[in-house]
């Protein structure tokens, strides 16, 4: 076995032995096996990752047994580590492995500790399987698999029922995204006969295809841009775009570290990664890269109104996440994947530690999530205090660490794109940088400073344990070189072949070509959100109130959301209710139910009786039947 | 005689065995003769065909069907008398403890 | 059958020599050491078969012997390691059941080796005479088998219909075999394939005759309906070990020498058998599906079940292509490990002197979830739910059937599955929702483990990961057509 499959494996065995032998040999056993796995992969991780990307090594590609074989449907299940994967890996396994580490004493009471260790393992499993695949089944199988993950872990307290609605919602929305996703999947084996990245880019780029397809009722489409947009629906529900994104924050009714794991740091950025991944396709079609940096940049501003209003610490951060993603869509759209990449990393590193460092609040005000009986508690947890400013200006582009150097790229890429896309996506993405800033030290300034709010809690808050403060601290480090260490991504032709630029689709190479106050209007945005936080959450605390009162409507809007939960209830819910009730009475109760249901089921009874009737157990019978068997045979067929 | 004599001859003896199965509802016995009748009338095509065609198969068929056969009543025969120290009885109507 | 010289190579047939070798001395070694020895031949029939698969494994390649009379090919190769595996898992799972029953002394173990050894002959047979000689050593011997516990009355009722109707069938295959002879001249499948090639062999009635008697014949072996109607009856009075043995190797045997006859010696007869076949794949899918619903005995539903299971592995063969012959290889191997399971925890259930009725498995979820889990899994297999293998055996089998043109025999099939599915999902609803009555606790010996264990991961396994068996059964089945 080679030790790249070891990579996969290790979390998954984790999974097993915790999963299915957890009640047995207790929980410690179980996390150590867990962590033992996770540990594994990480260092697994690292050593490819320092062949692949550190050095120059060649790209691994491993056919480990063929899958499903089915006339000319071949697949074979596979590993691929280009540069793009070595980063993935790094990120997923090394992230993963700090969190299982965290949970250690996140969820030290909780009585299901195996069960959660286990599902935390396994939603590494399924992502590695989607960062490692070589083909777009395996993808899909991954996909599917962090969605699982995904749903098990935010509905994991199942005995909240606030926790169960959310975890099916996820579960829902991401539907409507795979469908989309999975109905790409079959447009490229349609069109190209093979689902292998390797063969179906190649003749991607050779033009060997159809060029336009019949869709629907659509006509003959664009063949390209059909799979694109297809596969960017399930991006955008697996990344919580615009309009899919209602699950994510409803998703932080799961336990904080897996917040941090599957809806910040790893799953929520594997849209990015899939566009990223199928830029060979992307690059030929000018309507689905339009269509991803809208939808970025829209999901971008919406995103971050709606964090400047939010009370819950958690979705705060939620939202946060969602505007980021937002900031890397549109990256992709203007071609510029590497920056996107780049800011996929030192996202996951700063927002998983700003997770991590909620969840050390919540864990300190004894499972307090609202920010406003929150307060002063710089002095009680200094050191989460500490980490949790550096994430925060880490997220925000303070200069020099993390954030600074990849959001600026991606600012300048959509600046030197010159379309007219790419500059309503710089516009939208300085807007989007300002409301990032001011929620970011909102939330700072309410958690933190001022005066403590509720003084029992306040008096009783505590740091966390150092299982937790270690993780947070690794993270920190994380935050703040994640920045200088990885400029180089962007540089030009690091990915090598990973990733496929079009003609004249050059904008990353000029966005270190671009004025000079473009280069630091970033920074402005930054002095200006952080001013406006100051004033109104330190100098005056009054004044949010007031500034609510006045815009009341605006308020209200950013405070539900922009309504789209209702827009969603009312169109999908209560109508489908109407649709399913009408159809109930009259067609399942009087239509199906009669004749078909429970009329089939009758009908069977009485053919099964009839049966049991011929079964007489008479020798003299069963030799009867067989005779008039042949001879009827003899009869009909001779 | 022609081959044809044989083969009806064969065919007769066959339905016989057949019918002796399925109309007797007294004996197991009878049942095991009539299956030898069955094997019997198998024999006697094998053989008129082997003697019309002047082809021996059919005769080296005949004795291993004749082996079997003996193999076979002696299996049944055990099985049979199993079943009358369980039951005390060999009548065909009542091995019906099972159905359904 | 002219022989004009010696063509006998023995090491061909070096797997069924080694096991009638073994088989003999076993018998002279079980009648020496009385009681005693029944230990030791446990495990020296285990090592046997071990050693016979080891030694099938050497062969490759096409190969005749006895002027044609007996084949090994890679289909045969494929099937004996079948057979092997469906004889020796039952056997393995059973030591303390034929312990406890009476049923020890070490015949138990040489008898089922005979009736294996048989079904192995079938398998390689190349002539009519050497086909029935393997199906009547493995039918005799499993006479004996279903009546092994001499002291139960539902045994030996077992064994006495199996016995009465199994030698009518041999009858009927017989009279068959004699029409074929008499129109043909041979009984070696390649003299008779020859004298249908040429134009003369068509069209005669006799002939016809003669195909519809062999699979009248052959269908009673794999109880095909409307010669289905031992099965049930037997497989409820049969020990439970012979039950499992007798639910896969006759039926492994049976459609390896169905193969043979229909694509070797009449292939050119298609037209005629393709129909009679679909009628008996549809009849057996019915029956299975609906006699099942109102079971109440296990052992007997599984009867059922596994009428239904032919009737979709009928479907491979009706399909008439390598892709169906594949399908029916696939099927057939899933559906080794599923009934081999599923026997394995009714044996499992009756160390608690329990089990063989569906009610005795109420409440099971909660007394011992890993059983019950184990179970569902083997259930839901059967029913062909996925990602269990049961599905993969039922998809390749449509799949191949499709591709056929057969549309509306793969749609009744789907029909019929659905229909069958009810009782499978019952079981599971008795152990889930029902309240436990009584109090005891199921425990694996430790073969049993091991054999249960197997099959759960197999079917798992090749759920999820077909490749390697779509691709052993691909290559097999490559000597047809």
């Amino acid at each position: 076995m080679s030790a790249n499959l070891l990579i996969l494996l290790a979390p998954l065995t984790g999974a097993l032995v915790a999963g299915l032998l957890g009640r047995r040999i207790g929980s410690g056993l179980a996390i150590a096996a867990t962590i033992t796995g996770m540990l594994i992969s990480a260092w697994l991780s690292i050593r490819v990752f320092s062949v692949v990307a550190v050095g120059d090594g060649p790209v691994i590609r491993e056919e480990i047994f063929s899958w499903i074989v089915a006339g000319n449907f071949n697949v074979h299940f596979g590993i691929l580590i280009d540069r793009i994967t070595a980063i993935m890996l790094i990120v997923v396994s090394g992230i993963s492995t700090l969190i299982h580490i965290y949970s250690i004493g996140y969820m030290a009471d909780d009585p299901d500790e195996p069960r959660f260790f286990s599902y935390l393992s396994l939603f590494t499993f399924a992502m590695l399987a989607l960062v490692t695949s070589d083909n777009f089944l395996q993808l899909f199988f991954g996909w599917e698999g962090v969605g699982l993950a995904s749903y098990l872990l935010i509905g994991f307290w199942y005995k909240k029922e606030s926790a169960c609605n959310a975890a099916i919602k996820a579960f829902l929305v991401n539907r409507v995204g795979d469908f989309g996703f999975a109905l790409g999947i079959f447009a490229i084996f349609m069109v190209f006969g093979t689902l292998d990245y390797d063969r179906v880019f190649q003749m991607a780029g050779a033009g060997e295809f159809k060029p336009t397809v019949d869709f629907l009722f659509f006509g003959d489409v664009d063949t390209i841009t059909l799979i694109c947009l297809l596969l960017f629906v399930g991006a955008m529900g697996k990344s919580a775009q615009f309009l899919l994104h209602t699950w994510l924050p409803d998703a932080m009714e799961g336990p904080t570290p897996v917040s941090a794991l599957i809806h910040a740091a790893t799953m929520v950025t594997a849209g990015v990664f899939m566009v990223c991944r199928a830029s060979p396709l992307f690059e030929l079609s000018e309507t689905a890269l339009g269509v991803v940096t809208v939808v970025g940049a829209v999901t971008a501003v919406f995103a971050a109104s709606v964090g400047l209003v939010q009370n819950d610490i958690k979705k705060v951060i939620a939202y946060s996440t969602c505007s980021q993603l937002g900031y890397m869509f549109f990256s992709a759209g203007v071609s510029a994947y590497a920056a996107s990449m780049f800011h996929l990393m030192t996202h996951a590193f700063f927002k998983a530690l700003l997770f991590l460092s909620a969840g050390a609040v919540i864990h300190a005000m004894h499972h307090e999530q609202d920010m406003r009986r929150m307060g002063g508690l710089a002095k009680k947890i200094p050191i989460t205090y500490g980490v949790m400013m550096l994430g925060t200006l880490a997220l925000t582009g303070f200069p020099f660490l993390a954030g600074f150097y990849s959001k600026d790229a991606i600012l300048e890429s959509a600046y030197a794109a010159h379309t007219g896309l790419g500059t309503f996506a710089w516009i939208m993405g300085m807007l989007a940088a300002v409301m990032t800033t001011f929620y970011s030290f909102r939330l700072v300034f309410m958690t933190f400073h001022g005066k403590p709010a509720d003084h029992h809690a306040y008096s009783h808050a505590h740091e966390a344990p150092w299982s937790m403060r270690g993780p947070l601290l690794v993270l920190a480090v994380g935050a703040v070189f994640a920045g200088m260490i990885g400029v180089p991504l962007v540089g030009e032709g690091w990915f090598k072949g990973a990733i496929v630029l079009g003609q004249g689709h050059d904008a990353l190479a000029h966005a270190h070509h671009v004025p000079f106050w473009v280069k630091w209007l970033p920074f402005g945005a930054f002095v200006v959100g952080v001013y406006l936080a100051w004033l109104m959450y330190v100098r005056l605390p009054t004044l949010p109130g007031i500034v609510a009162e006045t815009f009341r409507g605006t308020h209200r809007f950013l405070v539900n959301a922009w309504y789209f939960d209702r827009l969603y209830d009312w169109m999908f819910v209560t109508m489908a209710k109407k649709i399913g009730e009408g159809l109930w009475h009259t067609g399942d109760e009087t239509i199906i139910d009669g004749f078909g249901v429970n009329g089939a089921a009758k009908m069977c009874t009485r053919i099964a009786g009839g049966l049991r009737w011929v079964q007489s157990g008479y020798i003299y019978h069963y030799a009867f039947a067989m005779i008039v068997g042949v001879l009827v045979l003899v009869t009909v067929y001779t | 005689m022609s081959l044809n004599h044989y083969l009806v001859l064969g065919a007769i003896l066959f339905t016989i065995g057949i019918f002796g199965i399925f109309l007797n509802r007294r004996n197991v016995i009878i049942i095991m003769m009539s299956i030898e009748l069955i094997l019997l009338a198998v024999n006697i095509n094998f053989v008129a065909f082997s003697r019309f065609m002047g082809n021996v198969d059919g005769q080296i068929i005949t004795f291993f069907v004749m082996t079997v056969a003996a193999a076979e009543a002696a299996i049944g025969l055990a099985i049979l008398v199993a079943f009358f120290r369980n039951r005390a009885t060999i009548d065909v109507e009542e091995i019906d403890s099972m159905k359904g | 059958m002219a022989v004009e010289q010696l063509d006998i190579h023995l090491v061909l047939m070096m797997p069924e020599i080694l096991v009638a070798i073994m088989a003999m001395a076993l018998l002279l070694l079980s009648a020496w050491t009385h009681k005693g020895g029944a230990g030791v031949i446990h495990w020296l029939t285990m090592m046997t078969i071990v050693a016979v698969v080891l030694v099938i494994q050497v062969g490759s390649g096409t190969a005749t012997t006895f002027g044609g009379q007996f084949i090994t090919d890679d289909f045969s190769r494929y099937v004996k390691v079948v057979m092997c595996l469906g004889m020796v898992l039952p056997v393995l799972m059973s030591a303390d059941y034929i312990r406890g029953h009476g049923m020890d002394g070490g015949e138990y173990h040489v008898v089922t080796m005979f009736a294996m050894l048989g079904g192995m002959i079938m398998a390689s047979s190349g002539g009519f005479l050497i086909l029935y000689l393997g199906l009547e050593l493995m039918s005799l011997s499993l006479y004996v088998l279903a009546a092994w516990r001499r002291d139960d009355r539902c045994s030996s009722e077992a064994g006495l219909k199996y016995f009465v109707l199994g030698s009518v069938a041999s009858g009927l295959l017989l009279y068959g075999i004699s029409m074929v002879y008499g129109v043909t001249g041979g009984t070696g499948f390649a003299e008779v394939a020859s004298f249908l090639g040429k134009p003369e062999g068509h069209g005669s009635q006799l002939l016809a005759l003669g195909v519809v008697m062999i699979l009248a014949g052959m269908g009673f072996k794999i109880a095909a309906v409307p010669f289905h109607m031992w099965a049930p009856d037997v497989y409820q009075g049969a020990p439970t070990p012979v039950t499992a043995f007798m639910s896969v190797v006759p039926k492994v045997a049976a459609i390896a020498a169905l193969f043979r006859i229909l694509f070797d010696v009449f292939p050119t007869y298609h037209v005629q058998w393709v129909p009679i076949l679909q009628l008996f794949a549809v009849l057996s899918m019915a029956v299975g599906a609906f006699g099942g619903l109102v079971q109440t005995n296990i052992k007997r539903l599984l009867a059922y079940s596994s009428i239904g299971h032919v009737g979709y592995m009928l479907i491979g063969l009706v399909a008439n292509s390598q892709a169906g012959a594949q399908g029916v290889l696939v099927y057939i191997t899933i559906y080794l490990f599923m009934t081999v399971g599923v026997f394995g925890l009714i044996i499992a259930f009756d160390r608690q002197g329990l089990g063989e009725n569906i009610s005795d498995y109420q409440g099971l979820a909660r007394k011992q979830p890993v059983m019950a889990f184990v179970m569902a899994m083997f259930m839901f297999s059967m029913a062909g739910i996925p990602p269990l293998a049961g599905f993969i055996g039922k998809f390749s089998i449509f799949m191949a059937a499709v591709k056929g043109g057969f549309i509306p025999l793969a749609v009744v099939g789907v029909l019929f599955s659905a229909v069958g599915a009810f009782y499978y999902i019952r079981v599971v609803k008795v152990m889930y929702f029902d309240q436990p009555e009584g109090e005891f606790k199921v425990t694996l010996s430790g073969g049993g483990f091991i054999v249960v264990s197997l099959s759960l991961f197999m079917i798992f396994f090749w759920g999820i990961l077909p490749g390697d068996l779509l691709a052993w059964t691909g290559a097999s089945v490559q000597a047809f057509h």
